[in-house]
């Protein structure tokens, strides 16, 4: 299934974008439909790229940490429901505008790469 | 006809129309005959439209070419389809999915470099001139043949599609190409989920509703895959004054050849999911469904792709063989409810009382049209659940159930106050009214006078009222009489197995069939079956050969196709078939040869097997590329030029829903270490689809050939089976008169059970089953016949039904 770009832009909470002294961390909403995240793949924020181990997920009232999530282990993510994507290094953002790229794995759509830009 | 439509339906010829519709291919169910008999029952289920897909590639093997003879006529189809008393939903594509190999795309198409097709590289937008042309050309072919019927009341153009940018150039142009080419129906689009897109573009938003599509998920229990479904009516608020059509409203699932297989899916769907789905899909308003799909077929020949193997049965409610499944009643119910009472123009209504707790959800819903409301009341849980409503009645909702309850439903001579037993039907005239009433002893009836009726009653059990002239009389019919009770325009027919169009009663033993209609009351007839007669035979006196010449090093293939590049692959050697040969020769010098083939594939040299591989593999819903090294041990390559011969299966091209129709497939890659260029030249099918009857040298390819016969009678409607029970073989591919019917892979532990399409039976029937045999001390066909004793090749009846 292919899901448009304009789409994906719309998961990404504008204005959540926040940088404090744990890190940075920013809020995402499916809007597309009820599923499953079968996998955290990366995070990228600019130049610096984070691998599903320095990923954290919270949803619900609990963190998930990134390599938690697996298509063994998917999370259920309904329609609506928001989170909160977080990372402990806050030198990887900049004043002004920030470029992220998030890639997920949906067992339906596969791979699912969600790109926007904010500013802190 | 006219059609037209406002939000609450489709209008046709000015009357409201609730549009129960159900999907079937008239490629995996060949001929006008079946077609018919998929029809037929479709009808007697209460269905009153079909939608049906046309292939371009099942008519298109060369560009500017087109067949529509014999079983790929169309217009039998379509007549067929009239016959039945159906409308018809036509989804020309281009592009169609439906598991069939590149999507419906014809492979000269994705083979051209200049077409880009469905104007999409990846997710990104790219609009291709030549593939716009090739489009036209296939319009401009199937368009008329569609324009004949006027019995077509919906038009789909692509399918399941979006970009990146939301371009909308390439979906306003088919929209005005099927306007040109005289579509006068409404034209719609199928969201692949509903986002709302291209809402604008079209005159009527649709999209697909699927919420189990892993079978290792456990629908009723994550019910929070209802979230959608739960919220349709906000999704169709994108299109303004357009009804609510689900194009595609899940009635089962698809296995795939690493699935679970479809027993498994049935039974965990049970008849429950298509209960709620198309219920939960009432009580949002919808007018329009498309059960996806209703007819199971078979994807014979090269019809499948990649992902799915022969069967695809679906676990639809009419299963590949035509058999009537738990799926089909329970629609059956639902669709005669809707025909009784139209439901074509409500609106939700806000005030409900009715108590909030966790796995249940109920909607009201304001019937204009019979000035009643309707209450839908679901339970996902595990245990039956008593539900009270407005502080004064109570219902028991068993688990994962889901039941439209009456409320102030006003009838002829009484008046429903609150009812949760379950309307089966109502047949009525201008002073009488029957109405057809679930029996079951957790549920009532309230009236307005007062009256209390309990629903635990008998077959037959009835009230009678009546009021100022006219009459209602309730009778109740328990669930397992509601299955053989078959309403055909006046008339009800109790007991048959089926009843098709002008009354034929289908029985598979006698019965004794009672009739009701309002002028004439009940009446009965007994129906007395021919003597069973044992339907099973197992094939006897079996003949072997090995079938494939090619492998053999002093076979001439001179006369083969000579590749003049170094792309190897089918599309660019301009091949279509499954199998592809490869034969080259090459030196004693080469150490290790490199290559990757899609997707099951056997290298030999000097005629003697030196690797056998399945490389068919999808992993995070991509496909795997492979590729393999083989050392070559120098005593296989013990002569100046040695003979390599590649056969490789392709199981089909990719669908084109996440992954690139053009994925190449056969010999994808190959080289050799020290590097040599190797003059390949190719050829496709299998020996005995060309009609090559020498017999090889070589064991790797067998042919076992066994004959039955069939006896056809005008009054008997029946389907076969091929069964290989004990069958020790790799790979199998089998035919039935010549014709390929079946892919068997022991490993996919899949499929073993082969439906006998009867298009292609004959009084006098062969069946061969080319199996790609590994046993390396089977040196003659006595060697093989040995080793093949406990296998049991049956035949048998999957169903048979006389007709009266």
């Amino acid at each position: 299934m292919i899901v448009p770009e304009f789409l994906l832009k719309k998961i990404y909470q504008k204005g959540t974008l926040k940088k404090d002294e744990q890190g940075v961390s920013f809020e995402l909403k499916n809007i597309l439909g009820p599923g499953f995240i079968s996998g955290f793949n990366f995070v990228q924020i600019n130049d610096k790229k984070f691998d599903a181990a320095d990923v954290f997920f919270v949803t619900d009232n609990t963190e998930i940490k990134g390599t938690d999530v697996s298509e063994q282990t998917p999370l259920k993510f309904r329609l609506g429901q928001k989170g909160t994507i977080k990372i402990a290094d806050n030198t990887c953002v900049q004043d002004g505008i920030n470029k992220i790229i998030i890639e997920i794995m949906n067992p339906e759509a596969g791979k699912v790469t969600v790109k926007f830009e904010d500013n802190i | 006809m006219k059609i037209t439509f406002d939000k609450h339906s489709l209008i046709i010829d000015g009357k409201r129309e609730f549009i129960r519709s159900g999907s079937f291919h008239y490629f995996r169910t060949p001929g006008y005959e079946l077609a018919k008999d998929r029809f037929l029952k479709m009808k007697s289920a209460g269905y009153n439209a079909v939608e049906i897909y046309f292939w371009w590639k099942y008519h298109s093997e060369k560009q500017g070419e087109y067949d529509f003879s014999g079983l790929k006529d169309v217009e039998k189809v379509l007549q067929a389809a009239k016959d039945a008393g159906l409308y018809v939903i036509s989804r020309p594509g281009p592009f169609i999915n439906s598991e069939v190999s590149a999507g419906g795309f014809p492979l000269w198409l994705i083979k051209d470099k200049e077409v880009i097709p469905r104007n999409r590289i990846g997710t990104e937008y790219h609009y291709s001139e030549k593939y716009m042309q090739y489009i036209t050309e296939w319009y401009d072919t199937v368009i008329p043949i569609i324009n004949k019927f006027d019995n077509v009341i919906l038009f789909q153009i692509e399918n399941e599609y979006a970009n990146d940018e939301m371009d909308e150039t390439y979906m306003r142009k088919l929209y005005e190409m099927a306007r040109e080419r005289g579509i006068k129906c409404p034209i719609f689009h199928n969201d692949a989920a509903p986002w709302g897109l291209w809402a604008d573009v079209v005159d009527i938003y649709a999209c697909d509703t699927y919420l189990y599509i892993n079978p290792n998920q456990n629908w009723r229990k994550d019910s929070f895959c209802f979230d959608t479904l739960d919220n349709l009516e906000c999704v169709f608020e994108c299109k303004e004054n357009s009804p609510s059509f689900i194009a595609e409203m899940q009635a089962g699932w698809f296995d795939k050849w690493d699935g679970s297989g479809y027993e498994h899916i049935r039974k965990d769907l049970s008849d429950e999911h298509i209960n709620i789905v198309t219920k939960t899909a009432l009580s949002q308003g919808v007018t329009l469904f498309n059960h996806y799909m209703c007819a199971g077929g078979t994807s014979w020949g090269n019809i499948a792709c990649d992902e799915v193997y022969t069967s695809y049965d679906f676990t639809a409610p009419i299963s590949e063989y035509g058999v009537l499944e738990d799926n089909y009643f329970k629609v059956k119910e639902i669709n005669y409810f809707l025909k009784s009472f139209g439901f074509t123009n409500t609106e939700p209504v806000d005030e409900i009382s009715v108590n909030d707790e966790d796995g249940i959800y109920s909607k009201l819903r304001k019937d204009n049209e019979n000035q009643c409301k309707w209450l839908f009341l679901r339970n996902l849980n595990d245990e039956s659940k008593t539900v009270k409503i407005l502080d004064k009645y109570e219902s028991l909702i068993k688990p994962y159930d889901m039941k439209i309850c009456s409320v102030n439903l006003k009838l002829y001579a009484c008046e429903i106050e609150f009812s949760d037993i379950e309307i089966f039907a109502r047949l009525k005239n201008d002073k009488t009214e029957t109405v057809f009433l679930i029996a079951d002893e957790n549920t009532y009836m309230y009236l307005s006078n007062g009256d209390k009726i309990s629903g635990n009653k008998k077959d037959f059990d009835n009230l009678k009222f009546e009021e100022d002239g006219k009459v209602t009389q309730f009778v109740f019919l328990t669930r397992e009489l509601c299955r053989k009770t078959w309403i055909n325009n006046d008339k009800v027919i109790f007991n048959a197995d089926y009843v098709a169009k002008e009354d034929i009663i289908a029985l598979q033993k006698s019965a004794e069939i009672a009739y009701f209609d309002l002028k004439h009351g009940f009446s009965k007839n007994y129906f007395k079956t021919r003597p069973q007669t044992n339907h099973k035979i197992i094939l006897k006196d079996l003949d072997v050969s090995f079938c494939a010449p090619e492998i053999d090093t002093d076979y001439d293939y001179s006369g083969w196709k000579k590749l003049e590049c170094s792309e190897y692959d089918s599309l660019s050697c301009g091949l279509s078939d499954e199998f592809t040969f490869y034969k080259g020769k090459i030196p004693k010098t080469i150490n290790e040869i490199t290559l990757s083939a899609r997707h099951l594939f056997a290298v030999y040299i000097n005629g003697k097997e030196i690797l056998s591989r399945n490389s068919y593999k999808i992993e995070k819903l991509q496909q795997i590329p492979e590729t393999i090294q083989i050392h070559l041990d120098k005593k296989n390559l013990n002569k100046e030029e040695n003979e390599l011969t590649i056969l490789v299966e392709n199981l089909g091209f990719d669908k084109g829903f996440s992954g690139e129709t053009n994925h190449p497939r056969g010999l994808v890659t190959f080289e050799t270490s020290p590097k040599c260029d190797i003059q390949f030249f190719v050829n496709e099918k299998l020996s005995i689809e060309r009609g090559d009857n020498r017999e090889s040298d070589s064991p790797y390819l067998a042919k076992i050939t066994g004959h039955f016969d069939v006896k056809f009678r005008e009054d008997e409607i029946f389907s076969k089976y091929l069964y290989l029970k004990n069958f020790p073989y790799r790979r199998a591919t089998i035919f039935l008169n010549g014709v390929k019917i079946g892919r068997y892979i022991k490993r996919a532990n899949v499929q073993d059970k082969f439906y006998l399409i009867n298009a292609f039976l004959k009084e006098h029937n062969t069946i061969d089953i080319v199996v790609w045999q590994k046993a390396r001390n089977i040196h003659g066909s006595w060697d093989f016949k040995n080793e093949m004793k406990n296998v049991i090749i049956e035949v048998g009846d999957e169903i048979r039904y006389q007709l009266f």
